[in-house]
């Protein structure tokens, strides 16, 4: 019986051949959309889950309530670990000092520098043995316990390679650590999986961040409570059988015990777990990207909408076909099959159609792989085989055929076998129609709401890039620098150099450019009040240049200058405002004073600029030089060049650079493309909804063209007839194209309110954005009723042209 | 083997209402070689169907080998018709998919023979047809003779007792025709009952008894010498 089915499904994919194709590549496409999709998911959900203990570990973070506000940090202060373990000895506690940029240089046998130095961007934690109770890591060689003392290093075998050639010639060997503190490789560990915001690669022991806290600018904080920065991490692993709730409920008493009593009142802490940092935009995390759960959710939304939309397909060119296989049907009816044994082989012979698109899916699916890194976050190869996958392509294979091969086995068993043997049954004498009408708007709608979303992502993405931050941001090069003094005292000899090349307009030193990712803020009080203002003041660290260099324009004042004696400040529009100004000419005059510093004068106010992404608001903020000139916060050189193609200057900058600085490696970018680099996330998530547009629009399109065809050989005689009648060929286009140019614009007064709704929520993550215009609905449904009338065109053309005399002898 | 009586057939659309079998009263007896004839929309195609349980009767009685089966469900209709009756068309309705074999095949797939029997019985079916040396064929690789010869091997291949046959030579040329009707004359004296409808005088000839239709009701009966 079984192979009976199989025989006849074969043949049957065989006869109907244009039907078959339009169904396998629409299935196969939707199939390998999903599994890609799932791909991504499976990944994304399998962060940090691995370790052992990922269930109870969580880190501490600290919420701030001020101005209302409610602001999330991942860091804690430093003496926060030493105090948990004291008021928590049920819980085992450990920290990080996650070091980012960290310049690192291999030393020779004599420990002499040697030319091999690398800039690492992420995977150093100064740690605390301790930590491998916390997260999986396979040692190769040493043990956590180096990491007792200070000057210790333990590396990943990768790091051992690239810096020595092997694990065996790495062991013993020292490196030096952004030029000033030596580590010596104690301990090798095997590279953590790609799946982890942990990706430990350089792990100096805590001891060695204390005894040099200076170089990060930390030595006065390493004992108060006042500072945190998202650098210093606490993890708690807490006892099987303890919830985290109980260890939140005595948080309270912990920040009162520790906090001055100011800082108390608007100060929380509590345990996040470790299973949920990769999803928690809050915070951020170690690694290369967040993913809010919410996007995750998009994703599957988009892949079910996908698979529906193949499976309405199947659905709307099965019952289609019916009336051409009435006849088959009939017979076997006759002959003694039962409804149930029909029902079977139509199953079955969707089950062979699915199966063989998920074949050609999987095909799809390996070439698409490579190309996911331009539309997700995810930038290692993903494996195309795994269990999980097979198990998700099997279970999509049994639904897909379930969805789509119910229906029309349903329909096509139920004929009555003697009106089906006479082919008196027509699509229109069964419910399909109106059925197949409404599959069809509510693909229509899946595609245009698609469309839409595309592009109202891809108009904000365009606004973003075009948009006026407040200061320019073209041929800028920054170069990242250290931060130690000898470097910071070459400064004045280096940008006296930097001018001599005639393409340099301006250079300046300073903690950041005007817009980065960078979020530095202080308490602070103004004119000479003693209580601190309700908000804090966003801090821009630079020199003198750092408003010519990036062209920042003055409101009223002056920028400080070289010559000044005592420190100044400049400070901001909002910032101005915020303090109650009339108008940027009453703040000059008027002094403020940051923290514990001295009460310095306002010097400037500059036209607003943005300080983050278009995602924040424009903060209140101070630009400030430091007192001494040498300062750890100025490290960073800024570039202004005059030419419009700055790679030729590039390389005198490099030499300049190397005979500056010889020790340190040369990092350069330019400030537009890191400040793309900010909307990389929604970057991508326009052009996933790009591709995920266009293939709606080819699978409705596939499901729109079988339809029309089935439309056309069954309209054959009312054809032949209106043509003998006097019909023209464009009287009968429009018979055909009438249709679905209605049903398309009802699955637009569908899709585009929910479009609206949706994308507009989308637009809420921006403080600066697009308005959502009539002309983003005009083009969405043109283009669908467009790609319709050219879908339906061909064939109802062919169908309009055919010699009525044939047409009518086909009854 | 066949009693029907007081049958009523109506087929109504929006509009009109067609009575299609009127008070019709019939008996068939096994063993016998019925031929029903009658002019266009007289009822007999409709009588057919009723008989091969593809339809059911709005009102009367009908006993199929002493059992009444004017209230079958279709699933139970479907399993006395698979075990006992056999079809014959006049356009042959072989499914184009299948092969020669596969189609005669078909109804013993339904009704659950076990493959290497159902092998035995098609070849046998198949050889005493001559059609064997085609039984890889499709049925668009046949003349209209043999595509016949095919339908009726498929219609006795589970050795049903009854054969309905709606005009079976009226697709076929004359000496076909008669072969076609040899056979099922052959098949009526081994034992098999038919019931035969046909506007051929010439193919009516062949069978033991004549029933006449007009309106829905049987008008005369003619029993053959």
């Amino acid at each position: 019986m079984i192979k009976n089915y199989f025989t006849i499904a074969f043949r049957n994919i065989r006869r109907y051949g244009t039907h078959s194709l339009l169904n396998i590549t629409g299935l196969a496409i939707a199939l390998a959309a999903c599994l890609v999709i799932f791909l991504v998911l499976q990944h994304e959900r399998s962060y940090d889950q691995y370790h052992a203990n990922a269930s109870r570990v969580f880190q501490i973070v600290k919420k701030e309530v001020k101005d209302g506000n409610e602001e999330f940090y991942s860091g804690v202060a430093f003496p926060a670990r030493k105090a948990l373990s004291n008021d928590f000895p049920q819980v085992q506690f450990t920290q990080f000092f996650v070091s980012n940029g960290s310049q690192i240089t291999v030393l020779d046998q004599e420990n002499k520098i040697t030319n091999q130095k690398f800039i690492e961007e992420t995977g150093v934690f100064f740690s605390e043995p301790n930590f491998t109770d916390f997260f999986d890591l396979i040692w190769i060689a040493g043990q956590p316990e180096i990491l007792n003392q200070p000057g210790m290093v333990a590396i990943s075998r990768s790091k051992a390679e690239k810096y020595f050639g092997s694990v065996e010639r790495a062991m013993g060997k020292s490196i030096l650590f952004d030029n000033q503190i030596r580590l010596q490789v104690a301990g090798i560990f095997n590279d953590p999986p790609t799946n982890t915001d942990f990706n430990f690669q350089i792990v100096p022991s805590y001891q060695t961040f204390l005894s040099n806290s200076g170089v990060w600018g930390f030595e006065d904080a390493i004992d108060g409570w006042g500072l945190s920065t998202s650098n210093h991490q606490v993890y708690a692993l807490i006892p099987e059988r303890t919830t985290a709730d109980q260890i939140n409920s005595q948080m309270g008493t912990f920040v009162k015990k520790y906090y001055r009593p100011e800082a108390a009142s608007k100060t929380f802490h509590s345990l996040h777990p470790l299973k949920e940092i990769h999803f928690d935009t809050r915070f951020g995390n170690n690694g290369t990207h967040v993913t809010s759960k919410a996007s995750l959710n998009t994703l599957l939304l988009i892949g079910v909408l996908i698979l529906l939309m193949a499976c309405i397909n199947f659905v709307n060119l099965s019952t289609a076909l019916a009336a051409k296989r009435s006849k088959e049907i009939g017979i076997r009816k006759v002959i003694g099959g039962t409804r149930s044994q029909l029902r079977a082989q139509l199953i079955t012979e969707t089950f062979l159609l699915v199966l063989f698109s998920s074949v050609i899916a999987l095909l799809l699916s390996w070439i698409a792989l490579p190309y996911l890194k331009y539309i997700t976050d995810i930038q290692e190869k993903l494996k195309l085989l795994n269990p999980g996958s097979f198990l998700f392509l099997f279970s999509v294979i049994l639904i897909t055929s379930v969805l789509s091969g119910f229906y029309p086995a349903f329909v096509l068993s139920n004929f009555k076998p003697i009106a089906a043997i006479k082919n008196k049954i027509n699509t229109s004498t069964y419910a399909g129609l109106s059925l197949r009408r409404i599959l069809v708007v509510l693909q229509f709608s899946f595609s245009q709401l698609l469309v839409i979303a595309t592009i109202i992502a891809i108009s904000q993405m365009s606004f973003i890039r075009n948009a006026d931050l407040g200061f320019s941001k073209d041929a800028t090069l920054l170069l990242t620098g250290s931060s130690d003094s000898v470097t910071i005292a070459r400064q004045t000899g280096f940008r006296a150099e930097l001018k001599k090349i005639p393409e340099v307009q301006q250079v300046s030193f300073s903690f950041d450019a005007p817009s980065s990712d960078n979020n530095w803020t202080s308490n602070f009080a103004f004119d000479h009040k003693t209580e601190d203002q309700p908000f804090d003041a966003h801090i821009k660290m630079a020199d003198e240049a750092y408003a010519e260099t990036f062209g920042l324009k003055l409101l009223a004042g002056t920028f400080y200058s070289d010559a000044d004696s005592v420190q100044k400040v400049v400070i901001n529009e909002t910032m101005s405002q915020k303090l109650g100004m009339k108008n940027p000419q009453e703040a000059i005059g008027k002094t403020m004073k940051l923290g514990l510093q001295d009460w310095l004068p306002i010097v400037g106010v500059v036209k607003d600029f943005k300080n983050n992404s278009l995602r924040e608001t424009v903060k209140p903020t101070i630009i400030l030089r430091t007192r001494n000139r040498a300062s750890t916060y100025m490290s960073q050189t800024n570039i202004k060049l005059k030419t419009s193609n700055p790679g030729k200057v590039l390389g005198k900058i490099e030499q300049l650079w190397n005979t500056h600085y010889p020790e340190y490696a040369f990092s350069a970018s330019f400030l537009d493309e890191s400040i793309n680099d900010f909307y990389q996330q929604e970057e991508r998530l326009s052009r996933l909804y790009k591709v995920f547009a266009i293939l709606a629009i080819i699978i409705s399109s596939l499901g729109l063209y079988g339809l029309i065809s089935f439309m056309a050989i069954q309209k054959t005689k009312e054809v032949g007839i209106r043509k003998v009648l006097g019909a023209s060929v464009s009287n009968i286009v429009l018979l055909f194209s009438k249709e679905f140019t209605i049903l398309i614009l009802v699955a637009f007064a569908l899709a585009a309110p929910v479009a609206w709704y949706l994308m507009n929520a989308w637009l809420q993550n921006f403080v600066f954005k697009i308005t959502i215009g009539w002309w983003i609905f005009a083009i969405a449904i043109l283009t669908s009723i467009l790609i319709a009338w050219a879908t339906v065109g061909y064939k109802a053309i062919r169908a309009a042209l055919a010699n009525p005399v044939t047409s009518l002898k086909t009854e | 083997m066949i009693k029907i009586s007081q049958l009523e057939k109506i087929y109504r659309t929006e509009e009109v209402e067609t009575v299609a079998l009127n008070k019709l009263s019939l008996e068939v007896k096994e063993g016998e070689f019925v031929a029903i004839m009658g002019p266009s929309g007289c009822g007999k195609s409709t009588l057919l169907n009723i008989l091969g349980l593809l339809d059911d009767p709005d009102a009367g009685s009908f006993v199929f080998n002493g059992i009444e089966v004017a209230g079958f469900n279709e699933r139970k209709r479907a399993d006395l018709r698979k075990r006992n009756i056999g079809f014959v068309f006049q356009s042959f309705n072989l499914i184009d998919e299948l092969t020669v074999y596969e189609n005669v095949e078909l109804p013993l797939i339904y009704t659950g023979v076990k493959p290497a029997e159902r092998k035995k019985i098609v070849e046998d079916v198949l050889d005493k047809m001559v059609i064997m040396h085609r039984r890889n064929h499709y049925p668009q690789q046949l003349s209209g003779g043999q595509q016949q010869r095919v339908a009726v091997a498929r219609a006795v291949v589970n050795n049903p007792k009854l054969i309905l046959a709606d005009e079976p030579t009226g697709n076929l040329d004359s000496s076909n025709g008669n072969e076609v009707m040899q056979l099922l004359t052959d098949l009526n004296e081994q034992g098999t009952t038919i019931i035969m409808v046909t506007h051929s005088e010439h193919d009516a000839r062949y069978s033991h008894r004549i029933i006449r239709m007009l309106d829905g009701q049987t008008v005369m009966e003619n029993i053959m010498v």
